[in-house]
């Protein structure tokens, strides 16, 4: 090609380049015309929730094609882009699935406000729920995944996953049939997925990982007995502080399974009834597990839905764990008396003390001294994080890395340590959850419970805390917990004075200590349970209902009775 | 090497079934073995991701069971040997009775009779016909005098 041709050809291209970049900007600039012609609203539900991803449509009287369309944002807010040409009669139809479609017809003033520019804002527009077959069917689908898991059927995590995976099959394989089979879609179940959780959880794991190869428990029950210098009674205190101790700062599982079997050894050093050493210890865990924001799964739920911090739980609920735990410790020494009194049956063994004195090592110090240096910044900032809104999922891996790098450990083996198992169960959970939130059973229940309670919060606060300290005992506590933090986000929002959060504590207090009520009331139960009875001391469901039942009834009274001062 | 092999968990339970294993052996003079059986299906439905390091502390309460039996036994004048195996009760309980080429094999009687259970009554008797099909050991239970 000659070059005069070559370079016009080149300006030609670049003209008609600049003339393709120019057009949407005048497109976008024909926008701007009318930057005010918007009809903005909020949409919620009847528990005063905002509803997002609700379609809204503007109708011109009698026409059947939308002059504009939106969709709701998650605060619930929508804004209507008004054409060019305002008819008189204007119609707003916002639909959602799982709630009855709303039509607004708007007056002719609103049209002529319209016409000069105006934005105009519609009242708050309050969608009503609907019942469809879908709600039944995400009902049947939770009720299962939480009998399921109650009866043992399933493990827990297959339970929850099996729960969501019949949600995603009916949203997506029943919507062609019947769009009343519609629960949600993929995008929209991840919604309900709560990061902030699974994170946590992840961060907290690693630690306990490391701190648990250690030798940590080990030697803090020897040191126990140590110090107890041969009283049964005084030793049963320490153990139940160190289990509470421990179980607030990592988890109750993993402080039940380092703490049983050397319990269990010094018991026979001891010639004493390894049970009543044993007991105390779970519900101590139980109990003072929800001392912290880290103690409990169900504190890392509510925390996180209810925006709680390390301190709130701190400040708001340690006092009250330490009052039950005072409760507690009195209730075992009358209910063991006996054990604790008479003490050595069979005399104290010389040669198993000497083994056990022997085994009483911290294995990895150097890990240990990492450990508590990490574990100490890291409190800082679970305490400090908030004024720079630090969330505490984002500490927790913080920590877990720099503990990783800095004690450099087989990366396989610690990531091999991380509960998977656990970690797919709380998302599962929260989709299967979410469904029925979604349809609305949980608006139902939340209704319900509103009802009962009035605007009476003294009334609330003893339906929460004891509704989910007695259903705690029978269902697993997690997956209720993650089912009632919305009904509780609903009581807190409308009784007078329940702003406090007040109603998230009787949850937390609930939903843990409610787990000393049966054997199947806690994970720890059963692996205390486990491994007692592989040691030849089996804790049946009538002995530990026995024990724990009572316990329960003290530590819930105490733990309501300071609730009650503390926040009405 | 031939011998006595007595399963045993710990626990006042446990009891008849190591006066019986201590007197056979004192009736014998064949070589006493306490056997404990480190089992973490419990753990399956709870924590399954923590065996690697529970295995350890359960190994070590087991030690610990057997030395409180082998104790018992010096006292009537038998030394015997404690032996701690991993997995499940049965299989090592039958695997270590044709490692030693045993000839008894002393276990107790199912306590508690639910599903989850390893020894339930009919699965007991299963076990014990297994054994005796398997091994050479002869079963003896805590009744049989």
């Amino acid at each position: 090609m000659p070059k005069p041709l070559r370079f016009y050809s080149l300006i030609a291209f670049l003209v008609l380049m600049g003339a393709l970049l120019a057009l949407p900007r005048q497109t976008a600039q024909g926008q701007k015309a009318l930057p005010n012609s918007l009809l903005t609203g909020v949409v919620y539900d009847r528990q005063n929730q905002k509803v997002d991803n609700a379609r809204v449509s503007l109708f011109a009287a009698g026409a059947d094609a939308p002059l504009s369309q939106t969709v709701t944002q998650a605060d619930g807010r929508y804004a209507l882009t008004i054409p060019a040409t305002i008819p008189d009669e204007l119609t707003v139809r916002i639909e959602r699935e799982h709630f009855q479609p709303q039509i607004i017809e708007l007056d002719t003033a609103v049209a002529q406000t319209l016409r000069t520019g105006q934005p105009v804002s519609l009242p708050d527009t309050i969608l009503r729920r609907q019942i469809t077959l879908s709600f039944w069917i995400a009902t049947l689908i939770f009720m299962g995944m939480l009998l399921l898991i109650a009866f043992g059927k399933l493990h827990n995590t297959l339970a929850a996953l099996l729960g969501m995976s019949v949600v995603f099959a009916v949203s997506y394989l029943g919507r062609p049939l019947s769009p009343e089979l519609f629960i949600f879609d993929f995008r929209g179940a991840l919604r309900y997925v709560d990061w902030n959780v699974i994170f946590l959880i992840m961060g907290m794991m690693i630690i306990i990982a490391v701190v648990e190869r250690t030798g940590i428990f080990q030697w803090l029950a020897f040191a126990a007995y140590r110090l107890s210098r041969g009283r049964i009674w005084f030793l049963v205190i320490i153990l139940m502080a160190i289990t509470g101790v421990a179980s607030a700062t990592l988890d109750n599982v993993t402080t039940m399974l380092l703490m049983t079997p050397i319990t269990v050894q010094i018991a026979l050093a001891l010639s004493i009834n390894p049970l009543a050493l044993l007991i105390p210890e779970v519900l101590a865990s139980n109990v003072a597990g929800i001392s912290t924001l880290i103690g409990t799964p169900t504190n890392i739920l509510i925390g996180s839905y209810a925006r709680l911090s390390f301190n709130d739980f701190l400040i708001n609920l340690t006092p009250g764990v330490l009052l039950a735990m005072t409760g507690l410790i009195l209730y075992c020494q009358f209910s063991y008396r006996r054990e604790l009194l008479s003490g050595h049956m069979g005399g104290i063994s010389q040669l198993l003390l000497e083994k056990l004195a022997e085994r009483a090592q911290i294995t990895q110090p150097d890990h240990l001294k990492k450990a508590g240096v990490v574990g100490a910044l890291m409190l800082i900032l679970f305490v400090t994080g908030e004024r720079i809104h630090l969330v505490p999922a984002v500490t927790a891996l913080m920590g877990a890395t720099a503990l990783l790098v800095w004690i450099r450990p087989d990366i396989e083996e610690m990531i091999e340590a991380v509960d998977w198992t656990t970690l797919v169960f709380f998302i599962g959970l929260f989709v299967v959850v979410g469904a029925v939130q979604e349809v609305g059973l949980i608006s139902f229940i939340a209704e319900g419970i509103g009802r009962i309670v009035g605007s009476n919060l003294l009334l609330a606060v003893l339906v929460v805390t004891w509704f989910s300290a007695l259903l705690s005992t029978v269902i697993a506590n997690i997956p209720f917990t993650a089912a009632m933090l919305p009904v509780v986000g609903y009581l807190t929002a409308t009784i007078p004075g329940a702003q406090n959060n007040v109603l998230f504590y009787c949850l937390s207090v609930g939903s843990a200590m409610g787990g000393n009520g049966s054997l199947i009331g806690a994970s720890a139960n059963m692996v205390t349970a486990g491994i007692a009875e592989r040691a030849g001391y089996p804790i049946t469901y009538a002995y530990f209902f026995k024990k724990g039942f009572p316990a329960l009834l003290i530590t819930v009274s105490l733990a309501t009775i300071w609730l009650i001062i503390r926040f009405l | 090497m031939s011998g006595i092999v007595c399963a045993v968990r710990g626990g006042p339970d446990s009891q008849p079934t190591l006066q019986r294993a201590i007197r056979l052996a004192r009736e014998t003079h064949l070589p006493l073995f306490f056997l404990y059986v480190v089992n973490l299906e419990f753990l399956d439905r709870t924590a399954s991701s923590r065996t690697y390091i529970i295995s350890k502390e359960m190994a070590q309460m087991g030690e610990f069971i057997l030395l409180t039996a082998q104790a018992q036994a010096e006292a009537h004048g038998i030394e015997a040997r404690g032996v701690v195996k991993h997995g499940r009760v049965t299989e090592e309980i039958a695997a270590f009775c044709r490692e030693i080429g045993a000839v008894y094999l002393v276990i107790g009687q199912p306590q508690i009779q639910n599903e989850d259970s390893l020894f339930t009554a009919t699965r007991h008797q299963e076990f014990i016909e297994r054994i005796e099909n398997q091994t050479r050991a002869k079963v003896i239970l805590p009744e049989e005098t």
